[in-house]
């Protein structure tokens, strides 16, 4: 039989350069939230405020951007933004002991009435603001590797904050397996006790990881905003925080599982778009592809552990 | 000789208790001394006090001579002070040098971990006082007796000469409670101290040098172990005679109750944990279940009691096949138990004793008509379930955590009795008692047999299981080691079975 209509349409569809290049770029968010995530669940906390992080980052970014006609302002804005709201997420719920989830939930409600306000306060606009003003980040080429054909294209040309994220999954791993700190973190993670009567600060080392997750997140929002096109739109996170989430349990709480399965994210979102180009579903559907995919990749992510455990079983049913 | 440590005049208060009332506690350098007492006799809070985790409303304490002031736990660290806790605190997915080193560790070029002197270190500790580990080991694939050893060169690695060690041997089989006694003289012999909270008997008389007793707060006795013995220690610790062996007549077995045949049941991890087991237990008799904790007792007996599904395999009571079975439709042929959380699955810790005693008979009558409960007579069948059981409390309607470790035990004692059980399983059921109430626990338990249940006592205690079966199998990784009558059985055959040892003979003949 002839199969090479099947490779015809994965390469039309997924395996270009343009699919790919899109799949990293649409990844990059998805990385820095799922960082945001594994830094305070590898830490013991259970943090679902990253969505509202992200959008704080996204909004603090154009602000930046704006009124100092930097990008890099943007960026520096918006990490600051978020150390502010990783501190006061880690104040109330570390110190002050409010729940967790309550106090995420808050986080991520207040994120998105701010921002709403914030933008019609400040820009006097509704909805979305965008203004020549506001400056992107440049493209960055590499200089050599951009002249390498195919390699040149996939690697080369991407705004800072993609290759930043590419060098936090890598510093992430360095930091968990290399350092003394992130010794400290998983210690603290897995049994916070043990931890606590070797002399390791508990609270200190959670709050660090909560200030951590907030510039990671909010890395992601200004990739958002200030990435492609440079504007902020209402509700722009887009579920990217609970995207993060899950690409972190998906990705087994490794930084380069979550590096790995972002793609996967990446490149389904990116297929979404092309689609969407072909007429072919109707657009609504096709925007929800990546989040479809993300709870197919849970599912089956569950059921193949499910499955594992199950042929455990019966292994060891046989050797009995 | 010089002190070690010298605590004095130490008194902490917790809301609505004296913990330590006035204590003095004087541990000469390179002793082994043992603290001995009940629980709530306050060993805990004076060692916790002396190791920074509380801080006493009073007293004052001396290290070496010296007066110190120790607010927190790395003041007593810095001091030489250690302590391996009951509960080991230790981090499951870390190698063994890196749960030493957690903390402290070597570094290189100052932010990166130094992995090969994390690793050299530890051998370097772990050979100079003899105490053999493979450093690249995980924790969670080690037997408790190991983590333990981690635990005590975690102390050593900071330094400490005086360690603390809380009931080490609640954990250990026999064999590892010999190792650990060897290990405990090797670090004497080094000069180091050791503070050894225990209550039993036997290990205090067996290892110590001088003996501190405590009850109620208080000191109550420091002697010599030489000069003293297990009835007057027992004595010094409850406060008056205590019976430390079970009295009982002969059991009159009568006919097989529980029977169960080729049992295969899989734990939480989905390994298998009973792998083949059969055994019989008549009625009128005392079928005790020997064995180190985690070799498979507690999966055996959810899978009896219905809270775990059987892989394969019979179990039957009574004739009736129990596997396709509830836990109420079991609960109801005849089957009683007394599990081994009694926190977690004993009680409802937030319901009053009152209730607590008719979780197991709500639905029907006497205590409900129809759908709705009858409130009289759970009343009176709280009261009088209080007194024949002597539960100390305030009242029926006190909830389940007000009470005290002993009384709660009775609770559920009196629940799962008062039910005139067939097969009676008890599980643990004396695990952190004081020996007060471990004799009257005891009793009860006779008492059932000798109404004519079948017994099934599963414990990590072999003086438990020796004093009160009839029949003693022993679990060893899931199977059954051996079994012998109660009567013939010695410590160290039942040691070696639970050692998983069968080739040098009977228990009979190795005990000899």
């Amino acid at each position: 039989m002839d199969f090479s209509w099947i490779l015809d349409i994965l390469q039309r569809y997924v395996f270009n350069i343009a699919n790919l290049q899109g799949m990293l770029r649409l990844a990059t968010p998805v990385v820095l939230a799922g960082l945001c995530a594994l830094i305070t669940s590898r830490a013991g906390i259970l943090n679902i405020a990253g969505e509202g992080m992200i959008l704080f980052g996204a909004w603090f970014g154009v602000a930046g951007s704006y009124f100092f006609r930097s990008a890099w302002m943007g960026l520096l804005a918006a990490m600051l933004s978020g150390l502010v709201v990783g501190g006061l997420f880690a104040l109330f719920s570390l110190k002050f002991r409010a729940h967790i989830i309550i106090m995420g939930i808050a986080i991520n409600i207040f994120a998105n009435s701010a921002t709403i306000f914030l933008t019609r306060e400040v820009f006097g606009v509704a909805g979305a603001f965008s203004d020549p003003n506001i400056a992107g980040l440049p493209p960055i080429e590499i200089p050599i590797l951009k002249d390498i054909p195919v390699l040149g294209p996939l690697l080369s040309g991407y705004t800072f904050i993609v290759y930043l994220a590419w060098i936090l999954v890598a510093l992430t791993y360095v930091f968990l397996y290399r350092t003394p700190w992130g010794l400290h973190l998983r210690a603290v993670g897995e049994n916070p006790q043990a931890a606590e009567t070797l002399g390791i600060n508990v609270q200190r080392v959670r709050f660090g990881a909560v200030m951590a997750s907030g510039v990671f997140a909010s890395l992601a929002g200004v990739y958002l905003s200030l990435g492609h096109l440079q504007m902020f739109t209402e509700q722009m996170a887009a579920g990217r925080g609970f995207i993060g989430m899950a690409v972190n349990t998906f990705g087994g709480g490794e930084p380069v599982g979550v590096f790995l399965s972002s793609l996967l994210f990446g490149i389904v979102e990116t297929i979404g778009w092309r689609l969407q180009g072909e007429r072919i579903m109707p657009v609504y559907f096709i925007s929800m592809l990546p989040y479809l995919a993300t709870l197919a990749a849970l599912t089956i992510f569950t059921l193949r552990k499910q499955q594992a455990k199950k042929a455990a079983l019966e292994r060891a049913a046989r050797e009995a | 000789m010089t002190t070690a440590v010298e605590m004095l005049g130490i008194r902490k208060v917790f809301p609505g208790v004296v913990a330590n009332d006035n204590v003095n506690l004087s541990v000469e350098e390179g002793e082994i001394h043992a603290l001995i007492g009940e629980n709530g006799a306050g060993k805990s809070t004076l060692m916790n006090v002396l190791f920074g985790l509380h801080h006493p409303e009073a007293g004052v304490i001396k290290i070496r001579g010296k007066e110190v002031h120790i607010r927190k736990n790395a003041d007593a660290i810095a001091l030489g002070i250690g302590m391996v806790h009951q509960k080991f605190k230790l981090v499951p997915s870390f190698t063994v040098a890196e749960n030493i080193t957690l903390g402290s560790e070597p570094r290189h070029r100052g932010i990166f971990l130094d992995r090969k002197a994390v690793h050299d270190n530890v051998m370097e500790i772990s050979r100079r006082f003899g105490l053999q580990i493979s450093p690249d080991a995980r924790i969670q694939d080690l037997p408790v007796g190991v983590q333990q050893r981690v635990e005590i060169l975690k102390a050593l690695y900071r330094q400490a000469d005086i360690l603390i060690l809380d009931e080490p041997t609640a954990v250990l089989t026999p064999k590892e409670t010999r190792d650990l006694f060897g290990v405990i003289r090797s670090l004497v012999a080094n000069g180091k101290t050791v503070i050894f909270i225990t209550h039993k008997l036997r290990e205090v008389m067996e290892i110590s040098d001088r003996v501190t007793a405590m009850r109620d707060g208080k000191v109550v006795g420091v002697t010599k172990t030489t000069e003293t013995n297990p009835t007057q220690l027992a004595r010094m610790m409850v406060g008056r005679d205590v019976l430390l062996r079970v009295t009982k007549t002969e059991a009159q077995p009568k006919d097989v109750v529980l029977q169960i045949r080729d049992l295969h049941v899989f734990d939480d991890r989905n390994l298998k944990a009973v792998q083949g087991v059969s055994f019989d237990v008549r009625a009128g008799e005392i079928l005790g279940i020997a064995g180190v904790e985690g070799n498979g007792q507690r999966e055996l007996v959810e899978a009896i009691v219905g809270l775990r599904p059987a892989w394969n395999g019979e179990i039957q009571v009574k004739a009736q096949n129990l596997t396709t079975l509830n836990i109420r439709q079991r609960r109801e042929v005849g089957v009683s138990c007394v599990p081994e959380d009694r926190y977690v699955r004993g009680v409802a810790l937030p319901a009053s004793i009152e209730d607590n005693l008719i979780v197991n008979n709500y639905f029907k009558p006497p205590i409900a008509q129809g759908p709705l409960l009858k409130p009289d007579v759970i009343a009176r069948h709280a009261q009088e379930l209080i007194e024949t059981f002597d539960v100390r409390t305030p009242s029926k309607d006190v909830p389940a955590y007000a009470l005290s470790g002993g009384n709660l035990q009775k609770v559920v004692l009196a629940r799962e009795l008062s039910a005139q059980p067939d097969l009676f399983i008890a599980a643990q059921p004396t695990r952190g008692l004081d020996i007060g109430s471990i004799e009257f626990v005891h009793r009860r338990i006779v008492e059932a047999r000798d109404r004519g249940a079948a017994v099934l006592l599963v414990s990590a205690e072999l003086e438990e299981i020796m004093s009160l079966s009839d029949r003693i199998v022993v679990l060893y990784e899931g199977k059954i080691m051996g079994a012998i009558e109660g009567a013939r059985a010695t410590e160290e055959g039942l040691g070696l079975w639970m050692a998983g040892i069968t080739s040098e003979g009977s228990p009979e003949a190795a005990g000899h």
